[in-house]
């Protein structure tokens, strides 16, 4: 494990620098250098106090099996809300008003937040699952450059290793 | 293997989830992924069809899934079955009200949407935590 910091969260140069024994905290990137920091160390983490520090799991354990139709299930509903997603959207560039155009964003953005739920209780839950693995196999199989490109890349690289 | 209309949803939660790792490369490269599947979008489209497809998870998907879920003893799906069946309800009303007022019930206000769990909230400003997923109010987006 390794410290990663959120700089959304950081104030900036305090504790974490002075407190970490190998200085991997002290970087001009603002990024925490995982190959200098010791692997479970945490000592930053408990010493920053924004809470801007935390330890990123190198390994992931594959995501609880679920019976294969209930995910089919949770993913049919992904498909209804998405669509649903799309209808509001349609409803929003043709709306009458600006009002009805509103309410047809709040809809299709709630609509894509319900979708992407039923989406990671489908099993795709995160980016380093067999269920993601498979689906960019595919996707860089199925589909056209731009696609394959990026597929092909996602698939390459560690990101989507446990 | 999802269907493509599926995939922007799949992609863009992915690209959260990599986000939330600070795996920013990932976090984008899923997220230009998300927009390269738009899906098709449907011909005619009005807020009364969107009422009776969303009325249509409420009535029969969500009471479906909870049994389902219940079943396998599944804590995930009856969690996100749980706030999806409240989120789908209020979108519901949302419609309602709105089809009943029209643009009279927004006023002045302005609409905040959950970006952990898609609750609608119509008001001046967001709730100090969302009713439905207990996030503070800082997880609210305004829609504009
Ligand atoms: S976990 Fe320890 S070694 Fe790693 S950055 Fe924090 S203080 Fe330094
Ligand atoms: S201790 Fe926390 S807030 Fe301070 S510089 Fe480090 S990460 Fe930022």
């Amino acid at each position: 494990m390794y410290a990663s910091r959120n700089i959304r969260l950081c104030n900036k140069d305090c504790v974490c620098l002075f407190v970490c024994p190998t200085g991997a905290t002290d970087t001009e990137t603002g990024q925490i250098d995982r190959l200098t920091c010791v692997d479970g160390c945490r000592v930053c983490v408990d010493a920053c106090p924004s809470h801007a520090i935390h330890l990123v799991v190198e390994h992931y354990p594959e995501p609880a099996p679920k019976p294969p139709s209930l995910a089919e299930a949770m993913m049919a509903l992904c498909e209804r809300k998405s669509e649903q997603e799309r209808t509001a959207l349609v409803i929003a560039d043709a709306a009458p008003t600006a009002g009805t155009a509103r309410i047809a964003r709040a809809l299709a953005r709630s609509a894509r937040i319900l979708a992407e739920d039923c989406a990671r209780e489908a099993g795709y839950m995160i980016p380093q699952c067999d269920a993601t693995r498979e689906l960019m196999g595919r996707i860089a199989s199925d589909h056209d450059a731009d696609i394959r490109t990026i597929a092909e890349q996602l698939a390459g690289g560690t990101a989507l290793t446990r | 293997m999802p269907h493509t209309a599926a995939l922007a949803a799949v992609f863009s939660n992915l690209s959260k989830a990599a986000d939330k790792q600070q795996l920013f490369e990932t976090a984008e490269r899923f997220a230009r992924l998300s927009a390269l599947f738009p899906g098709t979008r449907p011909a005619d489209s009005t807020l009364e069809s969107l009422r009776a497809e969303v009325a249509r998870d409420v009535d029969r998907d969500y009471p479906a899934l909870q049994a389902a879920g219940t079943e396998a003893a599944d804590r995930g799906v009856l969690r996100a079955v749980k706030w999806g069946e409240k989120v789908s309800t209020a979108q519901r009303a949302l419609i309602d009200r709105y089809t009943a007022k029209g643009d009279d019930l927004l006023n002045d206000k302005k609409l905040f949407v959950c970006e952990a769990c898609g609750f609608i909230f119509l008001g001046d400003d967001p709730p100090e935590i969302c009713p439905v997923c207990k996030a503070p109010s800082a997880r609210f987006s305004t829609v504009k």
